[in-house]
């Protein structure tokens, strides 16, 4: 409980350092929204000509494109801080937060809010809005906790990988490029149903990488697909189960680091 | 000239350096690849009328599409190293370089790409050729009309970037906007998407605007969906856009020249 008083501490100045710079916030959101924007416009155009891709509608694509964001947005305003551990690392500051007596990772984490999350944010919750009203869905209270659920769960996912990705600098010191990976798979499910894809790559990201679990199989149940699936739709519930065993090998990845940590400066 | 080629040559041994970031982005590509490839598979399987030319055709223009966009990233332009060395306050020390400032751009951005080009695009086409259907010009012709026009459009994207660079030398914050002008010309450049399947109104914009030169035009030539009437007509455009674009930065750089001057006292 203290540590979350901690991180809320830390977050509340970083909120204060950053209001300094106004501009700067505007233009970066109008910056992910232009983003987005051009991204379903690939999409738009190619369900424009061809009606749906392997049956999926433009609104079951900005659905699955919405949920992914939804759960990305949450990782983008307070975990992108992650992505520049190796420059702490590299640079040998990463030692001063041994020397105050609060968990490490929430001292790092705390130390930054990425506004421009927001932007992701406003853009999922718009999408999600949209698919729903053009899907004619009518959700029952269950499946809007489902819908909940997976959102948290696709972003534990997002996190733990990118907090994996992170530890990697304590043996590598550089790792911005293995972000570089999950960040490609994450647009590739972003962006298509993955059944266009071949059986050893959806076994890839379903078996391990599990990035198909951000958004592409409790998509399956929330727009009623699961039968695509067949004898394998019990995938399309384990999003939470997974996320969980991720959180825990991302932990145990990063005490482990933590434990051979010696600093760049000697 | 021989300045010119030390610089490139410096650009190109800088980019050996980092191993690791090497083969994780040669990784990447190949996903990038794939994903092109299943998705116009699918396309094709669904509705072959609609692509409007044959599935070889339009797997060679996704995969070339990947391939070049690999060298000629758009976000490591030159206006990357503008937009650090001004941050840095370093930009005196390319001023006193033996070498005119937009030629030292044009060559180390040369260097980088020339590196790219050889170990990304190459490789991709490679494997992309023995395991995707990757497609080889269909005649001489379309194969030398291809290497002009993806020089040409090599040199209007370094402009275009070179103009985004000089921008960030008028104190503009470039780095907030830098995604949205990525995307932007990954888009209209048609490098994931070919123009003909844009719906009507949108294409006729992009078909003015100079991005097209940079992806859509030297691929199309490829993969041999021009006419030759109509390979002379689009070269001749991106000529004309190269040209304009060239003196443009050039104009860009004299103005921001003279500022830098007065902020030095």
């Amino acid at each position: 409980m203290d540590t979350l008083k901690i991180y809320f501490r830390l977050i509340i100045l970083s909120i204060k350092c950053r209001t300094q710079y106004r501009a700067d916030f505007i233009t970066g959101i109008l910056n992910i929204i232009t983003l987005n924007a051009v991204q379903l416009g690939f999409i738009g155009i190619l369900v424009n000509r061809f009606t749906n891709i392997n049956k999926w509608t433009i609104w079951d694509m900005l659905f699955l494109y919405s949920l992914w964001m939804l759960g990305h947005s949450i990782f983008a305003i307070f975990f992108w801080h992650l992505l520049d551990m190796e420059n702490y690392i590299v640079q040998g500051t990463f030692d001063q937060f041994f020397i105050k007596p609060v968990n490490i990772f929430v001292q790092f984490i705390g130390r930054e809010l990425q506004y421009m999350g927001i932007g992701d944010l406003l853009i999922g919750v718009v999408g999600i809005s949209i698919a729903y009203v053009n899907l004619k869905l009518d959700w029952s209270i269950l499946k809007w906790a489902f819908f909940i659920v997976s959102v948290v769960s696709g972003s534990i996912i997002e996190i733990a990988l990118m907090w994996i990705c992170a530890s990697i600098s304590f043996w590598m010191l550089r790792s911005s490029t293995t972000f570089a990976i999950i960040s490609q798979l994450d647009s590739m499910i972003q962006k298509y149903p993955i059944d266009i894809f071949g059986t050893g790559f959806r076994v890839f990201i379903t078996a391990f990488i599990p990035v198909a679990f951000i958004n592409y199989y409790p998509s399956l149940i929330l727009l009623n697909k699961t039968n695509i699936l067949d004898k394998w739709s019990f995938l399309a519930y384990i999003s939470p189960i997974v996320s969980i065993i991720l959180l825990i090998v991302a932990t145990k990845i990063w005490t482990i680091g933590l434990k051979l940590y010696s600093s760049s400066g000697n | 000239m021989k300045i010119f080629w030390s610089f490139s040559r410096q650009a190109f041994y800088n980019m050996v350096m980092y191993r690791f970031d090497f083969w994780v982005r040669r990784i990447v590509l190949l996903f990038v690849m794939y994903g092109v490839y299943c998705l116009w598979n699918i396309l094709y399987t669904q509705n072959a009328k609609e692509l409007e030319v044959n599935l070889n055709q339009i797997i060679t223009y996704g995969i070339l599409g990947v391939a070049l966009q690999a060298s000629l990233i758009t976000a490591m332009g030159p206006q990357r190293y503008i937009a650090s060395q001004i941050r840095m306050g370093s930009i005196d020390t390319d001023l006193v370089k033996p070498i005119d400032f937009h030629l030292h751009m044009l060559a180390r951005n040369f260097g980088e790409t020339a590196f790219r080009f050889i170990t990304a695009t190459i490789p991709t086409l490679i494997i992309g050729f023995i395991f995707l259907g990757f497609e080889l010009p269909c005649d001489l012709f379309n194969g030398f009309a291809f290497a002009f026009s993806i020089a040409l459009g090599y040199l209007i994207q370094f402009s275009l970037n070179f103009i985004l660079g000089i921008l960030a030398i008028v104190s503009v914050d470039i780095k907030n906007i830098s995604w949205a002008y990525i995307s932007l010309v990954s888009f209209f450049s048609g490098d994931m998407i070919p123009l003909w399947l844009f719906p009507t109104a949108l294409r006729s914009i992009a078909e003015i605007m100079p991005f097209k030169c940079i992806f859509y035009i030297p691929i199309s030539i490829y993969i041999g969906n021009f006419s030759r009437i109509m390979v002379i007509k689009e070269v001749l455009f991106q000529l004309i856009w190269c040209i304009v674009l060239l003196l443009l930065g050039r104009i860009f750089w004299i103005c921001a020249y003279s500022r830098i001057k007065i902020q030095g006292g």
